[in-house]
């Protein structure tokens, strides 16, 4: 049981990463992926990559997997065709929302379409009041009639959303039991279930987009469960949550909505994990692909947890980790707007035509083309030699920008990468000083296809003065998902002032979410000596309406608990506000344990220091365009791949390797460390 | 004034963008009324010396000009050389703080950079509050608050912040927004330091300069797109402070890059329905911008290809002391008259008239617990004009606000309010080849006894559609469980009773019988229409 196996699959590729345990080697296979059915292109993967390394599948010891099933579900709005049962008087919540239209502006813009059509949304009698007590009883009946109605109406799946239904549960479970008993066959989601949190319309969504994916994932998820199995996989699958955490593929099938961030997610974590194996607790993970760019904050070795997001219009209460993604990457594309400013994405050439360069039919000017001009990629060819580059496409295409800006070709090719810097800054902005973190007290980990060619510019602009490239950058999402523990996240609101009188409803909260911790501990066979518990409150000042998740404290909870959530609040809120409003009360809102369950990881072994003499590495010497000193420079160029422990050289300095390339600007310094990370800093 | 090439300035200003949504952010996270937390009725903003707005983040358009005034008020009322770091104005006038109506109260704080006075970070909330009060004129709204100094370098000046809330009838709420906008302006205040500290002083304000003459050059390319020509458009205004209708008029003279809009109207009324100029530009600004290009940068550049004209006096430029509160309804029937008038030029980007109202409903009470004054403020969308191409969208804000509504499951948390329905309106869709959007119904259920005022408009013409399109359905108010009928939108609940708010569909776009038998269907079968009704507009073939 030796080997652990990654899988990724994403739009173009799937990567598959083996480890083995025994010997510490790791190696990558890589297959096209089959959007049709990706379950199809994954066992391929999995089956070449075990005869590459020459295992078999009994040897594998786990299986983890990441996956954009769910998330593209939702983009091209390919769930199942669902129904709805509501608090009467309700139904059109769902099409309402926060009654906001989508655009300022745009008369053009829409709203993303109602995942229930109107005709499909029924509504029952039955309302509770926001202390739990019942104004009017559900009616049963109604119910029943309702439930019949959608299964004539070939609905495939059912979403009930009461409103209070997260106070009391008791109208949804009867509405469930009637659901079960008249159209067992549908997909149940019901919103105490899915989302228990406060705030109608958000909670409805959740559960909705539950309903919508659910039987999507579910037949996913057994038509690969059942080619694992005929390859001779023994090990449990299990899948990456948007929290970052795995679960099993059973969980997974209940709560799909919890998986639409499933493949970000993943790289923050092995960001993460890696930032852990160097000593960096403090990172700004930095994913920038050909059409995207994710940025995430770990502050002490964690990423910020958010309880909801708007995810492609739909907002989702659900654990996730807090990513913000902006259209800015490769393949973005250059323009001069109707007002002579120069601007770059979020329309992108993608993989396919791509950049100029890739001479198949893209004439726009792209990021990638930038970059080949000014030398900063290698101008005759890509991916290790598997992708020719035309250098003169991408000059005539800077050219005809730079005509209509009126600037030279290589200033308006540096401008180019100073224009998408400028707005991956603003998006790094988004989740450090907004959230009351200075950038400059963190280390960049760049990664992605080209996070490692702009970290450079992009620390300048943050005034960031360290860079981490991992040995791996471009399947850093793969190598994530063999460094996960499995995580589940359980949360209830209730309502309550700070104060002594809180104490007994504050421990009957985590008296009932421990329940359910360890329930899903035992449902995942999680030994009691890899069991991790953390609780945390969402807690605001009375008339707020935004919280601040505070740690509570280990150990029991009692008297003493109170005053130490009270200054940890008054703590967080002067942080991210700059004042404390003493004389407010301050309440409690939601209440939330996070079960982690350790799974043995891959653990990367430390390589002997082999000096700083970096000579080993030198392939060549190229002339770069570096915006410092407004000209070409000769630079030597490195191969990362003969790049050993210890090695230390100075920018300006190019790295190259298959996937990547990293830039080393002048006036900094790269060091590989004993992982065979490069590490660069401001000299 | 230094050179600046237009990739520095496109990055100069994402840097500033970045500053003002910040601003807002905190503003909103800080804040604790629900109108600011929840619905977001604030915006924030960076201005130069001049008064120009360099960025704004504004989350609803009618803020787009709402503190256009304001730093020429301050500069009339105080010494620029007598500014110090740490002075935060505070005004909210209609006449004498360049506002638009008493409850956005805006805080401006200066920004010195190398002790020289070199910009201003600015923020405008809506306090819910001044409520149940005459609307005569403006000196029953509410305080009538000048640019003066609620913090001179640093100190609160805590006689006149005692002032300001004693006038308030939730003094506890405005004195935690007021923390909430001065964090915001702090922000900004930083920001923009160290902004200036990386690139230099020199640069920022010439980066500044260059985005506003970027706004001023995208607004004038898409003002020459559309064809010269002189084109009007009329209708009439109706709201419950009022009884009849009111003509309203406008005349859009397009020139070249250049646009003129007048407007004719009544003279200004004893009631709350009145517009500042401020108000009106704000308006145009908007509409202007929707239909030339929604990209343009919301700056001061915008404006400088528009004139517009209105009869002093008038309920569109009205003057000391008409009252202003209201004026939200009567800017969104500007937006209609506008769009209406440039339909004959450029059909495919103007949209049929929309719910033609900024519906808002205000709860006033005393908390059974406490006997503390409560008071709630809310406003509720409506139907979105069909669109060229399209169906207009159902339920939503449309055109001046775009405000968030509270959940359910707050609002019946913090107010002794049970809210018993809030649906879209069957039938209130204009038909047409693209059908209008739909009209929202709102039931509220007094637990307790309080006081009421509703505002609105299109009580009795319905939304026009545009090109044969049919007009959408029309607004109403009405009483339940044997509460007296309203006066002039006033009223007051005993616990028990309920006030029904429907507010208005809009208008479709094209002939009926131009629109797709599916869509004509799906309508049917999701309650948009009724079926017999469907069968006279569409056509007897229809539901068979």
């Amino acid at each position: 049981m030796a080997w652990r196996i990654g899988v990724d699959s994403g739009g173009t590729f799937t990567d598959v990463c083996l480890f083995d345990d025994a010997t510490g080697r790791v190696a990558v296979w890589k297959v096209s992926s089959t959007p049709a059915d990706p379950s199809e292109g994954i066992a391929r993967g999995v089956a070449e990559g075990l005869a590459e390394v020459g295992a078999a599948a009994a040897d594998v010891g786990y299986f983890g997997h990441g996956t954009t099933v769910a998330t593209n579900a939702l983009i091209q709005h390919r769930g199942v065709k669902t129904g709805l049962i509501t608090t009467d008087g309700f139904r059109d919540l769902l099409e309402i929302g926060r009654q906001k239209r989508p655009d300022l502006y745009d008369m053009q813009a829409d709203k993303p379409p109602t995942l229930v059509s109107r005709d499909l949304r029924l509504e029952v009698a039955e309302r509770l009041r926001h202390d739990g007590s019942v104004e009017i009883p559900l009616d049963e009946a109604a119910v029943r009639r309702a439930v019949r109605r959608l299964r004539e109406a070939g609905v495939e799946a059912v979403a009930i959303c009461f409103l209070y239904g997260f106070v009391r549960s008791d109208h949804e479970q009867t509405a469930a039991r009637i659901l079960a008993e008249e159209f067992p066959a549908a997909f149940a989601s019901i919103s105490h279930a899915v989302a228990p949190e406060f705030r109608e319309f958000e909670r409805l969504s959740t559960t909705v987009v539950n309903a919508y994916l659910g039987p999507i994932m579910r037949r996913y998820i057994g038509r690969l469960a059942e080619r694992l199995t005929a390859l001779g996989l023994t090990a449990t699958p299990h899948l990456t949550q948007s929290n970052g955490g795995v679960i099993g593929f059973e969980q997974a099938a209940r709560l799909p909505v919890r998986t639409v961030l499933s493949g970000p997610s993943t790289g923050v974590v092995g960001a993460q994990a890696i930032g852990r194996a160097v000593g960096f607790a403090d990172l700004i993970a930095f994913d920038m692909g050909g059409t995207s760019t994710d940025v995430a904050l770990l502050a002490g070795g964690a990423c910020r947890l958010t309880g909801e997001a708007v995810v492609h219009g739909y907002p989702i209460k659900a654990p996730m980790l807090d990513i913000h993604t902006v259209g800015a990457g490769g393949g973005s594309i250059a323009f001069v707007d109707n007002g002579g400013l120069l601007k770059v994405g979020p329309r992108s050439a993608g993989a396919d035509p791509g950049p100029v360069c890739y001479a198949k039919g893209n004439d726009e000017a792209t990021v990638t083309d930038a970059n080949v001009v000014l030398g900063t990629l290698n101008p005759a060819f890509l991916l290790g030699g598997r992708m020719p580059v035309r250098h003169d496409l991408a000059v005539a295409a800077i050219d005809r920008l730079a005509a209509v800006v009126g600037m030279e070709r290589m200033a308006t090719a540096s401008g180019i990468l100073s224009v998408v810097t400028a707005n991956m800054a603003r998006a790094i902005r988004v989740i450090s000083v907004q959230r009351g973190h200075d950038p400059r007290d963190y280390t960049l980990m760049a990664f992605g296809g080209a996070g490692p060619l702009h970290a450079a510019r992009l620390a300048r602009e943050l005034e960031i003065r360290r860079i981490l490239v991992p040995r791996t950058p471009g399947i850093l999402c793969a190598m994530g998902l063999l460094l996960t523990d499995l995580r589940a996240d359980f949360a209830v609101t209730r309502l309550a002032v700070l104060a002594p009188a809180a104490l007994d409803g504050l421990r009957a909260a985590f008296a009932t979410l421990d329940t359910m911790a360890a329930e899903w501990f035992a449902a995942e066979g999680i030994a009691p000596a890899d069991r991790a518990i953390a609780r945390t409150v969402d807690m605001r000042y009375a008339g707020q309406n935004y919280e601040l998740p505070i740690a509570v404290p280990d150990g029991p909870i009692d008297a003493a608990t109170l005053p130490v959530l009270a200054e940890r609040f008054a703590e967080a809120h002067r942080r991210l506000y700059g004042f404390v409003a003493e004389e407010d009360p301050v309440q409690l809102v939601t209440f939330r344990v996070e079960a982690s369950g350790a799974v043995p990881k891959a653990t990367f072994a430390a390589q002997p220091d082999a000096g700083p003499d970096a000579a080993g590495a030198l392939i060549g010497t190229r002339a770069v365009w570096l915006a410092e000193t407004g000209g070409f420079v000769s630079c030597p160029v490195y191969d990362r791949d003969r790049l050993r422990s210890g090695n230390c050289f100075a920018g300006p300095a190019i790295v190259e390797q298959m996937d990547a390339t990293t830039v080393v600007p002048p006036g900094w310094t790269a060091r590989v460390e004993p992982f065979l990370n490069l590490l660069l800093e401001v000299a | 004034m230094i050179e600046i090439d237009p990739i520095a300035t496109e990055v100069i200003g994402s840097a500033l963008s970045s500053i003002v949504e910040e601003m807002g952010e905190a503003l909103i996270k800080a804040s604790h009324s629900t109108n600011i937390k929840e619905r977001r009725d604030c915006s924030t903003a960076l201005f130069d010396l001049d008064g120009n707005t360099l960025c704004q983040a504004e989350h609803i358009p009618v803020h787009l000009g709402s503190f256009l005034g304001l730093i020429a008020h301050i500069r009339k009322r105080h010494n620029q050389a007598d500014i110090r770091p740490g002075d935060v104005f505070c005004g909210n006038d209609a006449y004498e703080g360049g506002g638009t109506h008493l409850p956005d109260i805006v805080l401006a704080e200066p920004i010195f950079v190398d002790g020289a006075m070199t910009a201003w970070a600015v923020n405008l909330a809506h306090h819910a509050d001044f409520a149940d009060r005459g609307h005569a004129h403006i000196y029953q709204e509410g305080l009538r608050i000048p640019p003066i100094r609620l913090y001179k370098a640093g100190v609160l000046q805590t006689d006149v912040q005692e002032l300001i809330l004693l006038n308030c009838q939730v003094p506890k709420e405005r004195l935690s927004d007021f923390r909430a906008q001065m964090a915001a302006n702090r922000l900004g205040v930083q920001r923009f330091q160290a902004l200036c500290g990386k690139y230099g002083r020199a640069t920022i304000l010439a980066a500044g300069a260059a985005l506003l003459d970027y706004a001023e050059r995208k607004m004038r390319a898409g003002i020459a797109a559309i064809p010269d020509g002189v084109y009007r458009f009329a209708d009439r205004y109706d709201c419950p402070e009022i009884d009849g209708e009111m003509d309203l008029s406008c005349e859009i003279t397009v020139r070249g890059d250049a646009m003129h809009l007048h407007f004719e109207a009544p003279p200004q009324v004893r009631a709350g329905l009145n517009m500042t100029m401020t108000a009106l530009l704000s308006t145009v600004y908007y509409a202007i911008k929707m239909v030339v290009d929604p990209t343009i940068l919301p700056n001061a550049g915008l404006a400088r290809p528009l004139t517009v004209s209105a009869p002093e006096g008038s309920i569109v430029n009205c003057v000391h002391p008409a009252a202003v509160n209201g004026r939200l309804s009567l800017c969104q029937r500007i937006v209609d008259l506008i769009l209406g008038a440039l339909a004959e030029a450029v059909p495919d980007r103007v949209i049929a008239a929309c719910n033609g109202a900024c519906f808002s409903i205000t709860f006033a009470g005393h908390q059974p617990a406490d006997n503390r004054l409560w008071v709630y403020l809310e406003t509720i969308g409506g139907g979105s004009g069909a669109r060229f191409n399209k169906d207009g969208l159902d339920g939503v804000h449309v055109h001046m606000t775009n405000t968030s509504n509270l959940p359910v499951e707050a609002l019946e948390l913090e107010y002794p309010l049970t809210l018993m329905r809030y649906e879209l309106v069957d039938g209130s869709g204009g038909a047409g080849q693209y059908r209008g959007g739909m009209a929202i119904r709102r039931v509220y259920r007094a637990n307790h006894d309080c006081r009421v005022r509703v505002d609105g408009a299109r009580l009795l013409s319905p939304p026009w559609g545009l090109f044969g399109g049919l007009p959408g359905g029309r607004a109403g108010i009405a009483v339940h469980g044997g509460a007296q009928a309203f006066v002039r939108g006033n009223g007051a609940l005993r616990a028990g009773e309920t006030i029904e708010v429907v507010t208005g569909g809009s208008g479709g776009y094209g002939p009926p019988a131009a629109r797709a038998p599916a869509a004509i269907t799906r309508d049917i079968a999701e309650g948009a229409i009724d079926a017999a009704v469907a069968r006279a507009v569409y056509g007897p073939a229809i539901g068979s």
